[in-house]
C-alpha cells in the first residue's frame, strides 16, 4: 500500500527484475564493510569485544529482534509495514507470564504465546486487507490497543521470578555453539525457503511489486496479506517466548522500541518500504549492526546513548547511497 | 452534508461532546471552570505538531514526518544551551526556530531531492536527532530558564493558557487561511490529490513539499519553545512518542495518509478529543489503558468509516452519471 501513485516505469522494471534476481549483492557487501569497520573500531579499543564470551552475549541479545525482523522483512517486501510488533510481543509475553503464574507447563505456555502472536498478527492483516486501512494507520491503531491490553493485564507491576525451563533456547549450548545461533538459523532458513522457494513467496513479492497487477492475475491478495501479517505475529510471539526464557520476567514497558528498531534493521538490510525489494540476509546483518553497536559502545567506554546516533547516521548514509545509485542507473 | 470531510467534522464534534459528557459522568471534578484551563494546558504542544504532520501529509508523496518529536527535543536543548552560553533568550529562540527549519531541511533533501520514501527518510532522521539529543546531554535536562519566560506556557489570560492565545490559535488560523484561501493552499491539495496532474498544470510539486518539511521543522521548534517555557528546562526526551501521537491526531482529524484530503480544523478537534479523554480519565483516576484503547479504536474505526462513506458516495456518483 505504501506505493507512490506515479511509480516510474523504470522503477517498476527495476523492481520486477528482483523476482528473478532475489539477492542484491551491493547492499550486503556494503553492510559487510560497515560491520567490518564497526568490529575493527570496537576490537581495537577493547580486547574484550572479540572474546567468545562477548560475542555470545551479542548473539543472545540479538535473538528476539532477529526473529521479529525475519517477519518484518516479509511484510515490508509485501508492501506493508507493522508498527505494532512491539505491542504483539508485549501482549504475548504478558500472557506467557500469567500462564506460568498459574503453574501451567511449558507444553501449554509456549503454544499460548505463539497462538496469541499469530492471532494478533492475523487481526492486523485482516484489518489491512479487508477494510483497506493503510497499514501504518491500522497497526498504529492496534498498537495502542495492544499496549492498553498490556496495561490492563499487567496492572503496572512487573511479572518476575518466572521458571527457567526454557532458558536453554537462548542461553544454552548445542554442539558446542550457542543455541541462539540455531534458533536464528532455523527461522531465517525457514523464512528464506518460504519467500524464495515457494509459490507463496512469489505471491508476496508479486503483491509488493504491483498489488493491482497481482490481483488481476488471480492472486488472492487479501489472503496472502493476512498470512504474511500472521507470520510476523507468530514470530513476534516466538520472540516473546525467547524474551521470557532469557530474562525470566516481563517488564511494564516491554516492547517500547521494538517496532522502530525492527523497521530500521530491515531498511538497513536493503528492504524498500515501497514493497517488492528486501533481503533476509541483509536484514540479519542490519540486526547484527544494531546489536553490535549497542554492545560495543559500552565496552569502549562511550555512553550507550550514542547508539541511536550511530544507527540513524548509518541509515541516512545507506539511504543517500541508495538514492544516488538509483539516480545513476536510471 | 454530502461532503465526507464535513461529515467528519460533525462526527468529531459529536465525539468531543461525548468525551466531555463521559468526563462529567466519570468525575465530579470535571465540570469546573478550572478544568478548561487545565485541559488546554496540554493542547498546544501536541496540537502544533499535529498541524505540522497534517501539512506534510496533505501534500502527498505519500508524506509523513516521523522526526517532529526528535526535532522538538533537539531544538529545545539547543535554545537552553545557547541561553546557558550567554545568548539572550529571545534571540536564542529565534535561532532555535532556524535550527528547526534546518533539521526539517535535512528531511526535505532526503525526501524531495533524493526521493527516499518519507517513512524511511524521516525514520532515519528520527533516530539521528533523538540519539543526538540524548547523547549530547548525557540524558540530563538543561535547566535555568528564567521565571519571566515561564509566563508563555504557565501564565493564564482570561483563564486560558497564554500559549493557547499567542501560539496555538494564531498558527491554526494562519494555516487554515493558507490552506483554504491562498494559492499555496490549493497547490498543496492539488499535489496531494494527483501529483502528475498538479505537475502538468504548473505546480512545482517537489519544491512545495520541500518547503512543507522545512515548515514542519520550524513548527516543531515552536513546540520546543512552549515546552521550554512550561517546564523551565529542556529535556532530551521532551518529544518522545510525539511522532506517532502527531500522526494519530492528524489521521483522526481526517487527514488522508496518502495526501490531498484533510483540514486544520479536523486536527484541532482531534487534539481536543485526545486531550479531553486524557484529562477526564486522569481526574476520574481510571487507568490510562482505556485512553490508549479508545484512541486505537477511534483511529482504525474512523478510517474504516471514511472508506465506507467514500464507497457509497462514489457509487452514488456512478449511478447519477449513468
Amino acid at each position: 500500500m505504501w506505493t507512490t501513485l506515479t511509480s516510474e516505469a523504470s522503477d517498476a522494471r527495476n523492481r520486477a527484475s528482483v523476482i528473478s534476481r532475489p539477492i542484491r549483492i551491493g547492499r550486503e557487501v556494503l553492510l559487510l564493510i560497515a560491520l567490518g569497520v564497526l568490529v575493527a573500531i570496537f576490537a581495537s579499543q577493547s580486547e574484550f569485544f572479540l572474546s567468545e564470551r562477548n560475542l555470545t552475549t551479542i548473539l543472545r541479545n540479538s535473538v528476539d529482534l532477529a526473529v521479529i525482523c525475519a517477519g518484518m522483512t516479509i511484510v515490508i517486501i509485501l508492501g506493508g509495514i507493522d508498527v505494532s510488533v512491539g505491542g504483539i510481543v508485549a501482549v504475548s509475553a504478558v500472557l506467557i507470564g500469567r500462564a506460568y503464574q498459574y503453574d501451567m507447563p511449558d507444553m501449554v505456555v509456549v503454544p499460548i504465546g505463539l497462538a496469541a502472536g499469530a492471532a494478533l498478527g492475523a487481526m492486523n492483516g485482516a484489518i489491512i486487507a479487508k477494510s483497506r486501512v493503510p497499514p501504518i494507520v491500522a497497526t498504529l491503531g492496534t498498537m495502542y490497543i495492544f499496549i492498553a491490553v498490556l496495561f490492563l493485564v499487567i496492572g503496572g507491576v512487573w511479572i518476575s521470578g518466572l521458571p527457567n525451563t526454557l532458558s536453554f533456547l537462548v542461553l544454552g549450548e548445542f554442539l558446542g555453539l550457542p543455541s541462539g545461533l540455531f534458533v536464528i538459523g532455523a527461522i531465517y532458513g525457514l523464512s528464506w525457503l518460504m519467500l524464495r522457494r515457494t509459490p507463496w513467496g512469489q505471491r508476496v513479492v508479486a503483491i509488493g511489486c504491483d498489488e493491482h497487477a497481482a490481483r488481476l492475475v488471480g492472486i488472492r491478495v487479501d489472503r496472502t496479506k493476512i498470512q504474511a501479517y500472521a507470520l510476523l505475529g507468530l514470530f513476534a510471539g516466538l520472540a516473546a517466548v525467547l524474551y521470557v526464557a532469557r530474562l525470566r520476567n516481563v517488564e511494564v514497558n516491554i516492547g517500547t522500541n521494538i517496532a522502530l528498531e525492527a523497521i530500521a534493521a530491515t531498511i538497513l538490510g536493503g528492504a524498500n518500504i515501497r514493497g517488492g525489494i528486501g533481503s533476509l540476509l541483509g536484514t540479519l546483518m542490519g540486526v547484527l549492526f544494531i546489536k553490535m553497536t549497542q554492545n560495543g559502545l559500552v565496552l569502549i567506554g562511550v555512553s550507550s546513548l550514542w547508539e541511536t546516533v550511530v544507527i540513524g547516521g548509518l541509515l541516512i548514509v545507506v539511504l543517500v547511497l541508495d538514492a544516488l545509485e538509483t539516480r545513476r542507473t536510471s | 452534508m454530502k461532503d465526507p470531510l464535513t461529515q467528519r467534522m460533525v462526527f468529531l464534534t459529536g465525539l468531543l461532546v461525548l468525551a466531555g459528557v463521559a468526563g462529567a459522568l466519570l468525575s465530579p471534578h470535571f465540570l469546573q471552570g478550572s478544568t478548561v484551563g487545565y485541559l488546554l494546558q496540554y493542547v498546544p504542544v501536541l496540537g502544533v505538531l499535529g498541524m505540522a504532520q497534517t501539512l506534510v501529509m496533505l501534500s502527498g508523496g505519500p508524506g509523513i514526518d516521523l522526526s517532529v518529536g526528535a526535532t522538538m527535543s533537539l531544538v529545545g536543548l539547543a535554545i537552553a544551551a545557547m541561553f546557558g552560553a550567554g545568548v539572550p533568550l529571545l534571540l536564542a529562540c529565534a535561532v532555535g526556530l532556524v535550527i528547526g527549519g534546518l533539521l526539517g531541511a535535512v528531511n526535505a533533501v532526503l525526501v524531495c531531492v533524493l526521493k527516499v520514501p518519507s517513512l524511511m527518510g524521516t525514520l532515519a532522521t528520527f533516530f539521528a536527532y533523538s540519539g543526538l539529543a540524548l547523547a549530547l546531554t548525557g540524558g540530563a535536562p538543561i535547566g535555568g530558564i528564567p521565571d519571566w519566560f515561564a509566563g508563555l506556557a504557565q501564565g493564564r489570560f482570561l483563564g486560558i493558557p497564554v500559549h493557547m492565545w499567542v501560539v496555538f490559535v494564531p498558527l491554526a488560523v494562519v494555516l487554515h487561511v493558507m490552506l483554504s484561501r491562498t494559492r499555496i493552499g490549493s497547490h498543496i491539495y492539488a499535489a496531494g490529490n494527483d501529483e502528475r496532474a498538479a505537475f502538468l498544470s504548473g505546480v512545482k510539486v517537489w519544491r512545495l513539499r520541500f518547503g512543507l518539511y522545512c515548515l514542519s521543522g520550524v513548527i516543531a521548534g515552536l513546540a520546543a519553545i512552549m515546552t521550554l517555557s512550561w517546564f523551565q528546562a529542556a529535556r532530551p526526551d521532551a518529544g518522545e512518542g510525539m511522532e506517532l501521537l502527531s500522526v494519530t491526531v492528524a489521521v483522526l482529524g481526517g487527514a488522508h495518509i496518502f495526501g490531498g484530503i484533510g483540514r486544520i480544523s479536523g486536527t484541532v478537534l482531534a487534539v481536543l478529543i485526545v486531550t479531553t479523554l486524557q484529562v477526564a480519565l486522569q481526574l476520574a483516576n481510571i487507568s490510562q489503558a482505556w485512553q490508549l484503547a479508545a484512541i486505537g479504536v477511534l483511529l482504525i474505526g474512523s478510517v474504516m468509516a471514511d472508506n465506507a462513506v467514500g464507497d457509497r458516495l462514489r457509487a452514488a456518483a456512478r449511478r447519477a452519471a449513468s
